[in-house]
């Protein structure tokens, strides 16, 4: 536990003075703004706010957004020669993983929290279907997380940051795409199967329209689950090479 | 504190560490001496609790580095050879991290301390990426020690600087081994000399050698060396002048003369001095040399 919370305020910090998190943050404001502001216009006496509109951009988004944030975690370490040190620690290889992963979600939170602001602002002018904002929000913040916990289990195979980012973007394309081959594929049976394995397939219809179903919680935790477990496999390795 | 034995370890087919033995008490300073490749480095990550020995036992601080990994870590400072830093974090905030992994209380109290000792009080608010590379070893001194561990492994941590931080760290290394037991390793053997209390000397794996620097000089002179410079005679020349002197065990070309080396506890200077002016060469010098621990590493390497 002493580890776990160790590493996770180094990690927490280490966001705060790297200029990547902030130009992350700053991208994804900045969009996300013009988002905002573009469909406020279109809802003009049209139709209501469209309540799932960040988390909606950002299961998208989260392809790209995430091996970023996590592209550094573990290659940095392994880069440095940090890695050995850490492995010294007498704390266990999972506790090193644990409080990685924790930083990089507990910073995507901060980030997330950051759009809260457009959430007031509708609540200040209309009458946003704020069960169904929450129901989103919640979703794309599982989302997240299993996108970062993918990300990082990259980060631990290389010990250069970009290819760490680009190995897990696409990964994360694949999974994300599972949605569309879902829609192609002609075997109904397969096509379902497809869907099922696809972050979108647990996101798109259910949190995304105000749905909170088990099943799509249960998903996201478990890609976080088998992820972590992977990653802490792959730290260990380095003890055997 | 450390106690080795048999300890192996295979690197796939290669055998990094053989059968290698051996042992410091609480308080000694130990050196690990070998050339580039000997297996230090795989030596000390075994030992650390890095990675497991592929044979053999060794127990650090009375665990067991298999059973008691986690044991054995709370109980080892190591510095790796190259010193790993995170380069955007600050002096003090690096320390504390390591303090705080390693389950310090107070963490304030130890990282000032520990500072202190390596002489970075000063500059505990800069970016490490911003110290020298003198500066990083002595940080990277203060993380292995900041938990106040019996056992401090250190990686050679006089590598790659200037005279002036050599020194310094050397000194550090000595007042460690007043309350902790050091392992370090390196391949100056002027410094284990003058540092340790004992050496280790290993070599492609296998231990040669162990002791005291005193006693090691002593053991292993395996001969003592005369230095003759002559004139009116070539090297072919010399070696037929001296061939019948059986306890010449060996001539070679040394600046301008010759080091012959000597069988062990035989003098052969009036023997030399007169074979060589009876074939009318001008002997111009002719003097014994004591044998350096440094020749003796490199004897025993040859050797080997
Ligand atoms: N991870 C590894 N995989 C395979 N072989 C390795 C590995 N690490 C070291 N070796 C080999 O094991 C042997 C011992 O290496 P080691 O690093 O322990 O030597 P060393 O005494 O520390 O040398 P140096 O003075 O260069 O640091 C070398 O032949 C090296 O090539
Ligand atoms: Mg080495």
């Amino acid at each position: 536990m002493r580890g776990v919370l160790t590493v996770f305020r180094r990690e927490v910090g280490q966001y705060f003075a790297s200029p990547v998190a902030y130009l992350i943050a700053f991208a994804l404001l900045l969009i996300t703004g013009l988002l905002f502001n573009t469909d406020l216009t279109y809802s003009m006496r049209v139709k209501p706010a469209e309540a799932a509109l960040i988390p909606g951009f950002l299961s998208f988004a989260l392809v790209f957004f995430a091996p970023l944030l996590t592209m550094r975690l573990l290659a940095e370490e392994k880069r440095e020669g940090t890695l050995e040190l850490l492995l010294t620690a007498p704390v266990p290889d999972s506790a090193i993983v644990f409080g990685k992963f924790l930083g990089a979600w507990f910073y995507y939170s901060l980030l997330l929290a950051l759009t809260f602001i457009y959430q007031f602002i509708l609540l200040a002018i209309a009458q946003p279907d704020i069960g169904h904002a929450i129901s989103a929000y919640l979703g794309i913040w599982l989302y997240g997380g299993a996108a970062l916990a993918v990300g990082m289990l990259f980060s631990g195979l290389t010990e250069n940051q970009i290819v760490a980012a680009f190995l897990g973007m696409t990964a994360l394309m694949f999974l994300w795409l599972g949605d569309l081959a879902g829609q192609i594929v002609a075997n109904l049976d397969l096509a379902y199967v497809l869907r099922q394995l696809s972050l979108q397939g647990h996101f798109s219809t259910s949190f995304a329209v105000g749905l909170l179903r088990a099943e799509d919680a249960a998903y996201f935790v478990g890609i976080i689950a088998v992820m972590l477990f992977i990653t802490i496999r792959i730290v260990e390795s380095h003890r055997w090479r | 504190m450390i106690e080795v034995e048999n300890l192996t370890k295979h690197y796939g087919t290669h055998l990094a560490v053989d059968h290698v033995s051996f042992s410091a008490q609480r308080g000694e300073i130990v050196g690990l001496l070998g050339p580039n490749g000997a297996g230090k480095t795989t030596t000390m990550r075994m030992l650390t609790g890095f990675m497991p020995p592929s044979d053999g036992t060794a127990r650090v601080a009375g665990f067991d580095v298999l059973s008691d990994s986690l044991a054995v870590r709370q109980s080892v400072g190591y510095l790796p050879e190259h010193v790993p830093v995170y380069p955007d974090m600050t002096v003090h905030g690096y320390i504390s991290f390591w303090a705080r992994l390693r389950g310090v209380k107070n963490v304030r109290q130890q990282v000032d301390a520990a500072l202190e000792q390596v002489q970075l009080t000063d500059r505990r608010k800069m970016l490490v990426r911003h110290l020298s590379k003198g500066l990083t070893q002595r940080l990277g001194l203060a993380q292995a020690l900041v938990h106040d561990p019996p056992v401090i492994i250190l990686d050679e941590p006089t590598i790659g600087i200037d005279p002036q931080q050599v020194i310094e760290v050397r000194d550090t290394i000595r007042q460690l081994g007043e309350n902790h037991t050091v392992l370090f390793s390196t391949h100056i053997l002027s410094e284990a000399e003058q540092v340790c209390d004992r050496v280790v000397i290993i070599q492609q794996g296998r231990m040669v050698a162990q002791g005291a620097p005193a006693t090691l000089r002593q053991q292993l002179q395996s001969g003592a060396h005369l230095y003759i410079e002559v004139r009116g005679a070539n090297e072919a020349k010399i070696r037929e002048i001296l061939n019948p002197l059986r306890d010449i065990q060996s001539i070679e070309p040394q600046g301008n003369g010759f080091s012959l080396r000597v069988k062990p506890g035989k003098d052969l200077r009036a023997a030399v001095a007169e074979r060589v002016m009876a074939a009318g060469v001008a002997l111009l010098e002719l003097r014994p040399v004591a044998m350096t621990l440094e020749d003796i590493f490199l004897d025993i390497i040859k050797r080997n």
